[in-house]
């Protein structure tokens, strides 16, 4: 691609990799609970189709940051767009932002009280007004994708970690979302079943999704990542692929990170 | 099976959970001996007492002194159009749980299901089937008879129609059912023109109690809702609506009870008594649901609420199709305790001066033939009962839908 940016200009969170335009811009970002500053002057941008994995200690903000994208959380300063609607007070402009935006999880919040099948379909019909016929055509269809078509008609309790994972991921995907949010998707599970869970994101990030993934699993972002961004209170300290984290990272407190999840 | 596999299999049961080991045995035997003889007292008290002054009653413990001749069709017919639509509901019901396999819905026109539909009706309602053989043996009347044949009649007719519908006919049958006491209320009041004033007995109780309920149940749940609203006015009432009725008796809610309603109607518009009364209670009432609703949206995690939110679903969806049906069903033992707990306080209207069961238990025994011999014991044991028998099978019924919700819990 003639327009990829070279490693050096990827240093900076609001320069996109990937085929089209900016789909997520962050511009000044502050957040604040009480007196306590979770984001401080975030600035970045996603492109279309682009994967990005946000790492950094606990409590430096990950979970913060991206839920202020679908509006979980409310900015207090600066802008935040996605896909050309800028989230504010009105409700019309978060209900549409959260259409079109897919949130997984890491305690995957299916709903307990609905089959599978039907956390799947519950916001197509209700959201989209998709008739119910064509709501559980698309849901299988979304089930297969993450390999579980069999477990439609169960409860989520009687699925293991791993399988309410994605179902969780296929109740998102139902929704044709533009762009997807994971937050830790993988750290309440069991080790043998975080493979199976990476292996569905991976899928879909070779389908063209665009993904905001906050994990630690640096196989992971080294497979799919275009970039990774790492996170300190409530900063962006440092962003590159993850070649450029696993080689040479430029900052100290970065390194420190790495050395302590690597 | 054969009776002898029967008989190995009860003695394997009887071994595996009654004499497993030496003290299991001796627990069994201890309270086994303490059950037959509190058995025994109870039955004899039932059989060898006189029954002579509830007998001659009957009629005024159930629907009140006022309601004779012709017009005690009104509550038969409520009792029958009830029945008959309770019939089609779990018929219906039947038919759409079982929609993938056919063979597994009782028809109650097939000989072999009528029989296990009769025999699981029995197991599951035995307290109240119990209570209807003692009234018609003690009464012997045939009339009451044959109008119980009747309505057990309607409700296998109204199961047989039920699993006929076209499947997705539950909700239609469920309002069906919805509405049946009340075109039953409507019937008794205004077809038969029997005035307010002169329902009684179990009449006017179960109609105060289920319509106390019916009522209270959604005015607890739009306060529960008010209480977590991040509106300061609605917020604001909910809490001062909570607070005032669950700070102050229900008697004296009762007693003071025009006085409560003229805070919210003009002096014209208060209503009868029995009314006020169901007024009463609703308000009263709701003020306990909304606190047990709370509970329940509290037990919610937040992740619920967020998962829908990120969905985009809109808020009043979220509560409807999230939200509520959690937060209820982790408290339906809370919510059938305060049911529970209305339907016995409907026997307060005594102190407003209405024939509800103990007042008319107490002015059997100052009839001429009854006076003077002690009889209020029988009087009262009978009224007691029946409070017991539909309060026993509200928890049995809410224990079953615990189980049967139970699906999927985490
Ligand atoms: N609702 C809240 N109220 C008050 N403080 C909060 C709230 N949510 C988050 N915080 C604080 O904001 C900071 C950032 O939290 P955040 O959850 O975004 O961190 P994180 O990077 O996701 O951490 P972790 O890896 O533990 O998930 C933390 O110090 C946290 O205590
Ligand atoms: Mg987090």
């Amino acid at each position: 691609m003639s327009t990829e940016p070279i490693a050096e200009e990827l240093r900076d969170a609001t320069v996109t990799r990937g085929a089209g335009g900016v789909i997520i811009e962050l511009a000044q970002v502050d957040k604040f609970f009480g007196d306590f500053q979770a984001l401080k002057d975030v600035n970045m941008k996603v492109g279309k189709q682009e994967v990005v994995v946000v790492i950094g200690p606990s409590g430096s903000g990950k979970s913060t940051l991206i839920r202020c994208i679908n509006r979980l959380e409310e900015h207090d300063a600066g802008r935040i767009v996605v896909d050309g609607v800028e989230l504010s007070n009105d409700i019309k402009a978060i209900r549409e932002v959260r259409r079109e935006t897919g949130m997984v999880f890491q305690q995957f919040n299916l709903f307990p009280h609905l089959t599978v099948l039907d956390n799947v379909t519950l916001a197509p019909r209700q959201v989209r007004k998709t008739p119910r016929a064509e709501a559980e055509r698309l849901g299988r269809q979304m089930l297969e994708q993450v390999k579980i078509p069999e477990q439609a008609d169960k409860y989520p309790a009687q699925l293991s970690g791993g399988q309410q994972q994605r179902v969780a991921i296929a109740r998102a995907l139902a929704m044709q979302p533009k762009v997807m949010l994971f937050d830790e998707p993988t750290s309440a599970l069991d080790p043998e079943m975080i493979n199976e869970v990476l292996e569905s994101m991976k899928e879909l990030a070779r389908t063209g999704m665009t993904m905001i993934v906050v994990t630690h699993e640096m196989g992971f972002a080294r497979e799919v990542a275009d970039r990774v961004v790492f996170m300190e209170e409530g900063q962006i300290v440092e962003v590159g692929t993850a070649e450029h984290f696993f080689t040479n990272p430029s900052e100290e407190r970065t390194k420190l990170f790495l050395s302590q999840i690597l | 099976m054969t009776a002898g596999g029967v008989t190995t299999h009860a003695g394997a049961w009887i071994r595996q959970n009654l004499f497993r080991n030496a003290r299991d045995s001796i627990l069994t035997v201890v309270f086994g001996a303490l059950l037959a003889f509190l058995t025994y007292r109870a039955l004899s008290f039932v059989l060898g007492e006189d029954w002579e002054i509830q007998r001659q009653n009957m009629r005024n413990s159930l629907v009140g002194p006022e309601i004779s001749g012709t017009d005690l069709w009104a509550p038969v017919i409520g009792i029958w159009l009830i029945a008959a639509a309770v019939g089609v509901m779990i018929g219906a019901l039947d038919r759409s749980q079982h929609a993938d396999q056919p063979g597994a819905i009782l028809d109650p026109l097939r000989p072999a299901h009528w029989r296990q539909i009769a025999y699981r009706t029995v197991a599951r309602l035995w307290p109240v089937f119990a209570l209807v053989v003692f009234i018609l043996l003690l009464t012997g009347s045939t009339t009451g008879l044959l109008v119980t044949l009747a309505a057990m009649a309607l409700a296998f007719l109204g199961r047989a129609a039920g699993v006929r519908l076209p499947l997705g006919s539950v909700r239609w049958a469920a309002l069906a059912t919805a509405l049946a006491p009340i075109v039953a209320v409507l019937i008794i009041r205004f077809g038969f023109g029997i005035d307010w004033n002169d329902w009684g007995g179990f009449l006017l109780v179960a109609f105060a109690g289920a319509a106390g309920i019916a009522l209270s149940f959604p005015l607890g749940i739009f306060l529960a809702l008010g209480r977590r609203s991040k509106l300061p006015v609605m917020k604001g009432l909910s809490v001062a609506y909570i607070e005032f009725f669950r700070g102050v008796p229900l008697v004296v809610l009762l007693l003071i009870g025009s006085l409560v309603i003229g805070l919210f109607l003009p002096r014209s518009l208060i209503p009868s008594e029995p009314i006020r009364a169901v007024i009463i209670f609703t308000l009263f009432t709701a003020a306990y649901f909304a606190e047990v609703v709370r509970g329940g949206l509290q037990s919610l995690p937040e992740g619920q609420e967020e998962a829908a939110k990120a969905l985009g679903l809109p808020a009043w969806r979220i509560t409807s199709f999230i939200v509520l049906p959690q937060a209820l069903r982790n408290v339906i033992p809370a919510i059938v305790g305060q049911s529970i707990s209305l339907w016995k306080d409907t026997s307060l209207m005594f102190i407003i001066g209405l024939a509800e069961p103990l007042r008319l238990a107490s002015a059997f025994t100052r009839q001429p033939e009854f006076r003077g011999q002690g009889l209020i014991t029988l009087t009262l044991f009978f009224a007691g009962l029946i409070y017991w028998i539909v309060s026993f099978t509200m928890s049995r019924e809410s224990q079953r839908l615990e189980r049967k919700l139970g699906v999927g819990q985490r």
